[in-house]
């Protein structure tokens, strides 16, 4: 609420940052930028519906982003997952110049996508978790299950084609002893998965929200081959697998049960083969990096990390040693509205909202593959870039 | 889609005609010096107080400003908020009187008849313990949950009068917040006292409630967990409503980052007012925090966790606001310029009378040297950011 911010590129160390173009996602307004490091906007896709999901530049030059349901009146009130945060109406790709090359309708699709080697594209999925194994669902908030149901979630493949060739439900798979839910989440949204990465083995890495855990499931069986959480992070987003075998992943903080009174985000990286912590960031204070909820984080080739203060806007570089090298903070704010009920996105918020919210963020290196042979050129949206570009933070 | 940009960073931004003139008291956490600024944010009056701030100061109405320090070898230290010793310092910052209890945590009161109440943890009997619901299991302090206790003393320490909150809530009703640890039952964190009455804020047990002076009954109990997250300050509005600060660290379901100022009727325990911030994640502090009902009717917000103040009409207006420029090391919370309540006395505010002349700016001094007029030796880090922002104010 301070008017005292400053917004764009704020802050850029040319000498040790990570050169590239970054992908910015406005949470929910549909629009999609590619930003360079000085802060000028190079490209722009306009959605026709608004994107609350993940949006990734495939290697191919096209852009692949979720769907967002309808809002009142135009949405379907009687959908099973009406008004839950991240739910989507399925996955669009687009290439270069906006034009629809494939689209896959699914209602029950949320958060994120990913396409693998073979074509296909996996994406998380809310599914119902059968009333036997509900019954025994621990954690969360008594007589808050949605319309009676416990949901947890699991991921679908889809083929070009748009056949679903694998579909994978959770509830089969997690300990009901270990994977307790959040005890002040609603029992409705048991898991809340909200990332998926096809491992260079081919195996899934997912993460669960509201059971602070991340997952290694076998591709071959279905069986969960290795998680980690509980205990260590609470209600973390999108793990990524990195080169050294360690995932990185966006510890939000949000619901800690570690007795702490403060809120605070970190970014850490753990060793899946001894489950040690073996970095992590943390600002000073704590509590000026926080974001509850979205964000995410990405290693970069030279060591850094690009962090994505989702639930703020904010994204920055930052270097092995937690020093900031480049920092930019989104000046564009999109409405939210409150229609949903209880438990719409923005129900504390009023009918009034607005937000300058980032979904993830991206940084694109020159010479990757979706990005060979196109303009990069400010002057392309020179008139963008007069009102919101570099030279407006002039003195 | 809409864009909000301001370039400048001042300490304050400018004052509208309907803010309530006066000076405002910042106590930096952990600080040793408390700060008088002008509506300007130029400081006008520094006291130096010879232990850190456990808490607040405030400055009373003899012209003295009363102190709540930090006892470091107290047995609960290391609980947030604790205390220890009351120290009140004359305009000079000359002691005239001291009061330890090592027990003593967050808010303290002078009553007009020059006698204190303070509070205070007490052990809750064990047989008390066993009924208490809520809470994460197990994690009382080696089996002790410590529960909030208000006692009033006369200027020589004489305990005059107890309030032993163990023996008038009720354990079916004051549940502990599910996210919590059992080593306090209520962590109240704020009291006001009008007439014979006390308003506290019992974060823990995510409620308000007021105690009647004269029985120690609860007279009025408003709140729970789908009510209200963890309120952090209270005060009166008049004999029908009370405000309330919810800072919403454990907010059932999502968390996401809005805290929430309430005005509750205690005749019909309806909230007949309301504010959030109008954009997401811009008002939100997870542990500090506080409130003033200003004699014309505005409010002073403190956002602690981010050293923010800013005065709302109760048409939502922020009329005026500041960014405490006031940094401390602190081994808990690292570098931060965090308050734990802010306090605005008008011109005419009796404590200032015979001290309004005496105002005039306190010259701070950077670190770097030769670049300024040095007047005062042992500048602080929170001085020379204050120093940085004065001259780039032009003053």
């Amino acid at each position: 609420m301070s008017l005292m911010e400053r917004y764009g590129v704020r802050l850029y160390k040319p000498e040790k940052a990570c050169y590239g173009y970054n992908l910015i996602n406005l949470y929910n307004s549909g629009n999609v930028f590619l930003i360079d490091m000085e802060g000028n906007y190079l490209h722009r896709w306009v959605s026709d519906t608004a994107i609350r999901n993940d949006a990734t530049l495939l290697p191919n030059g096209n852009l692949l982003y979720g769907k967002a349901a309808p809002l009142p009146p135009e949405t379907d009130m009687s959908h099973p997952r009406v008004g839950v945060w991240g739910i989507g109406a399925g996955l669009v790709e687009v290439d270069w110049e906006g034009n629809l090359v494939w689209k896959h309708v699914d209602t029950l699709q949320h958060h994120g996508h990913w396409r693998m080697k073979n074509g296909n594209t996996i994406y998380p999925v809310s599914l119902v978790v059968p009333k036997e194994i509900a019954d025994k669902v621990k954690g969360g908030i008594p007589g808050t299950e949605d319309r009676g149901m416990v949901w947890t979630d699991g991921f679908r493949e889809v083929t070009p084609g748009g056949e679903i060739v694998l579909e994978w439900n959770a509830a089969y798979y997690l300990d009901l002893k270990r994977h307790v839910e959040c005890p002040v989440c609603f029992r409705g949204d048991w898991t809340h998965m909200n990332s998926i990465e096809e491992l260079p083995d081919g195996n899934i890495l997912t993460s669960m929200r509201n059971i602070s855990a991340i997952f290694i499931v076998d591709k071959a069986n279905g069986r969960i081959k290795w998680d980690w959480g509980p205990g260590e992070v609470s209600h973390q987003h999108a793990p990524t697998f990195l080169e050294n075998g360690n995932i990185l992943l966006f510890d939000n903080g949000a619901h800690r049960q570690d007795g702490s009174l403060i809120s605070y985000s970190r970014v850490v990286e753990v060793n899946p083969a001894t489950n040690r912590i073996e970095w992590e960031y943390k600002a000073d204070p704590p509590q000026s990096f926080y974001s509850s909820l979205i964000s995410n984080a990405q290693r970069l080739p030279n060591g850094n990390t690009l962090i994505c203060e989702g639930m703020k806007g904010r994204i920055f570089e930052i270097t092995m040693d937690g020093e900031t090298v480049w920092e930019y903070l989104s000046p564009f704010y999109s409405p939210l509205l409150s229609q949903f009920g209880k438990v719409s996105l923005c129900a504390q918020a009023g009918t009034k909202s607005v937000t300058n919210s980032l979904f993830r963020a991206y940084r694109y290196l020159p010479d990757y593959p979706g990005l060979k042979d196109k303009e990069l050129n400010p002057q392309k949206l020179a008139w963008f870039n007069r009102l919101y570009g570099p030279q407006f933070l002039e003195e | 889609m809409a864009m909000v940009s301001k370039k400048v960073s001042p300490c304050v931004s400018s004052a509208r005609w309907n803010a309530y003139n006066g000076y405002t008291l910042l106590s930096p956490v952990e600080g040793k010096r408390v700060y008088l600024l002008d509506m300007k944010g130029v400081p006008v009056q520094s006291w130096e107080i010879p232990f850190a701030l456990g808490s607040h100061a405030e400055l009373l109405r003899n012209g003295n400003l009363l102190c709540a320090v930090k006892a470091p070898e107290g047995p609960l230290a290391d609980f947030e908020g604790a205390t220890g010793r009351l120290v009140e310092i004359d305009w000079d910052s000359r002691i005239v009187w001291r009061y330890e209890d090592l027990y003593m945590h967050h808010d303290f009161c002078r009553l007009a008849n020059g006698n204190t109440i303070v509070l205070r943890w007490v052990r809750t009997p064990s047989n008390v313990v066993d009924n208490v619901k809520g809470g994460l299991p197990g994690t009382e302090t080696r089996g002790v949950m410590w529960s909030d206790s208000l006692r009033e003393i006369d200027p020589t320490g004489k305990v005059v009068w107890e309030w032993l909150g163990y023996e008038h809530l009720d354990p079916k009703v004051d549940i502990i917040c599910p996210l919590c640890f059992r080593n306090e039952w209520t962590h109240a964190n704020s009291f006001v006292v009008q007439h014979s009455d006390i308003l506290i804020s019992l974060m823990k047990t995510n409620n308000v409630i007021i105690v009647s002076k004269e029985t120690g009954e609860t007279v009025w109990r408003w709140g729970g967990l789908l009510k209200l997250a963890h309120p952090i300050g209270v005060t009166w509005l008049d004999d029908d409503d009370v405000m309330v600060l919810g800072n919403s660290i454990h907010v059932p379901g999502m968390e996401r980052g809005f805290s929430e100022i309430l005005t509750v009727n205690r005749k019909n325990n309806n909230t007949v007012w309301e504010f959030r911030a109008p954009a997401m994640n811009e008002f939100y502090t997870s542990c500090k925090g506080g409130l003033q009902r200003l004699p014309n009717g505005n409010n002073l917000v403190c956002e602690g966790d981010k050293g923010h103040v800013f005065e709302l009409t109760n048409d939502k207006e922020i009329v005026w606001e500041l960014i405490s420029p006031f940094y401390n090391s602190s081994p808990t919370y690292g570098r931060n310029n965090m308050l734990f309540q802010a306090y605005r006395y008008g011109f005419d505010y009796e404590g200032l009378k015979g001290n309004v002349g005496k105002l005039d700016r306190v010259w701070l001094v950077p670190e770097k040297k030769g670049e300024h007029p040095v007047k005062k030796a042992h500048p602080s880090e929170g001085e020379q950011a204050l120093h940085e922002r004065l001259s780039f104010l032009g003053y």
